[in-house]
């Protein structure tokens, strides 16, 4: 319909240092109970603008590309007990060049 | 890493951060603004125009020397439909001249750094690439901060929290409870660049002159948000924001609600021919007067979006409330100072002067505007259809007898929509948005 860029393009746009650990995690139990992971990513963390969670249906377990993490915490708002949330480390990260 | 003790830390070198400390750092006090990107800004978003009426109090001559992209001297206020748009707007000249209504389009990178540079040479230190992860504690007091590096103890009398919408300090002292989904704004933005040139004949702008137009109604997919273009130099910034509530309800993505909005017939040939830059996000901090964090304790207080300031009703405001509540910190830092005294007792001066600035006056004249919006979803469904279908029809040509088509389309609407309803909504608008 288009000729904008996907969002795979539209990061690759922006300015990432990635650290070589992740600011982000998904704890594996909130209270005593598992948590449903590929329930999470199919229902409440599908709002992350970067589009950083996903669920590999083989491993079974979420997948984290915190190397595209615009850093807004959209995912910590819609999962708090879930999500693990941190500022990466200062120099790492995404760098705005317009803002 | 500094051996010494500062009279001020502040956490963020945001508007909020700089603004306190610029105030603070003039006033003779030792300050120390710990920013977590490389440099001020670099982690900054927003639409955005920046109101400077507390800006120009600080630095009068601040137009001639910070990077601005364009005075906005035309707004437009649009109700989209599913192809359309019913709009209102102004433009006056008057605001194309000194202080430019104190509107201006800028980049935050740009910008934030500038202001950045403004305070190291007023004789703030600037420490970049420095998150700040807890406080230092002795018998219970707070005396500092520890940042995420090696020897990252800074100790300092007062800790200004401007670390943004997220906040997790302020969260982590219990001054500010968790963001909530209906009252948390996710806006995610595309920098798209055309040339000077075409953006002057495409917007009807003269030289530096700007434009921001506002979408609402049926911007989202129908969902609770809205969407914005601002012109910049030679680029445009486009974006949508919707609730992190809406979002999960209506099964949206933001980048697709902003694919949505971009591909709207209307919004489409603003757009057109132009190159992306940059796709950012953000959160706004959406709550209102309600939801606005305890503001200090001892030696502590919170400022800008971390506070929870943003005025999000017609007139979209946030950084000047982040700039005021930062020198209004910055005035307390020092009132602080010479009492030799930084207990919550003489911080709450803070909230006072809050109390008496337009930052708590306008906050709490629009502190039902989440809870309305959440309440009259018809604003953003039904009623941008049906208001097309009236207007859409009364202009159409096509030699029905005005009487006949007036009584028609009245008839027609009130079998949607009665006028007590629209009445109750509009008066309910009315008292959250103006």
């Amino acid at each position: 319909m288009n000729k904008f860029k996907s969002m795979e393009d539209k990061l690759g746009l922006n300015k990432f240092k990635p650290s070589h650990e992740t600011h982000l995690k998904i704890r594996k139990e909130v209270n005593g109970k598992k948590v449903d992971e590929k329930n999470l990513v199919e229902n409440v963390l599908f709002v992350c603008p970067a589009k950083v969670y996903t669920y590999d249906e083989n491993k079974k377990e979420v997948i984290v590309s915190f190397e595209n993490c615009l850093e807004c915490g959209t995912c910590r708002v819609a999962a708090p007990d879930e999500v693990e949330w941190q500022y990466p480390t200062g120099g790492f990260g995404v760098t705005f060049r317009f803002g | 890493m500094v051996e010494e003790k500062f009279d001020v830390i502040v956490v963020g070198g945001g508007p909020a951060g700089l603004s306190a400390a610029f105030v603070a750092v003039k006033a003779g006090l030792s300050v120390i603004v710990l920013e977590r990107g490389d440099y001020s800004g670099a982690k900054n978003v927003f639409g955005g125009i920046f109101f400077t009426n507390v800006l120009s109090e600080m630095m009068p001559d601040f137009f001639k020397d910070a990077p601005l992209e364009r005075n906005v001297t035309k707004r437009r206020w649009s109700l989209l439909t599913s192809d359309g748009e019913i709009s209102g707007e102004y433009k006056f000249n008057k605001f194309n001249k000194e202080p430019f209504n104190n509107s201006f389009t800028v980049l935050r990178a740009k910008f934030d750094k500038w202001f950045s540079e403004k305070v190291e040479q007023a004789g703030a230190m600037l420490i970049t690439g420095a998150v700040v992860d807890d406080f230092i504690f002795d018998n219970g007091k707070i005396k500092g901060v520890k940042v995420r590096m090696d020897d990252g103890e800074i100790y300092g009398d007062v800790v200004i929290l401007a670390d943004g919408v997220n906040s997790l300090l302020a969260k982590k002292i219990g001054l500010h409870k968790e963001l909530q989904k209906e009252d948390t704004i996710v806006s995610v933005k595309e920098i798209l660049s055309l040339s000077k040139e075409k953006i002057e004949e495409r917007f009807g702008l003269n030289g530096n002159e700007g434009v921001a137009f506002e979408y609402f109604g049926y911007a989202v997919k129908g969902a609770i948000g809205s969407g914005f273009i601002y012109t910049n130099k030679d680029t445009i910034s486009v974006g949508v924001g919707v609730t992190i509530k809406s979002l999960l309800e209506h099964k949206i993505n933001p980048n697709d609600a902003l694919e949505a909005f971009k591909n709207h017939p209307v919004i489409l040939p603003l757009i057109r021919g132009t190159e992306q830059k940059e796709y950012s996000a953000h959160l706004i901090p959406d709550g209102g007067y309600n939801k606005i964090s305890k503001l200090y304790t001892d030696n502590i207080m919170v400022v800008g979006d971390a506070a929870g300031f943003v005025n999000a009703s017609l007139f979209h405001e946030g950084t000047n409330l982040a700039v005021m509540s930062g020198k209004l910190a910055g005035e307390t830092a020092i009132e602080a100072k010479n009492k030799g005294d930084f207990s919550a007792k003489i911080l709450s001066l803070y909230e006072e002067k809050l109390k008496n600035s337009f930052v708590l006056k306008d906050l709490k004249q629009f502190r039902k505007l989440g809870k309305t919006l959440e309440k009259n979803p018809q604003i953003f469904n039904k009623y941008p259809i049906i208001l097309e279908e009236f207007v859409s029809g009364l202009f159409t040509v096509d030699g029905e007898p005005k009487w006949q088509k007036e009584k028609r389309l009245f008839f027609e609407l009130m079998k949607k929509e009665s006028i007590f309803g629209f009445i109750k909504t509009a008066i309910n608008l009315r008292r959250v948005i103006l």
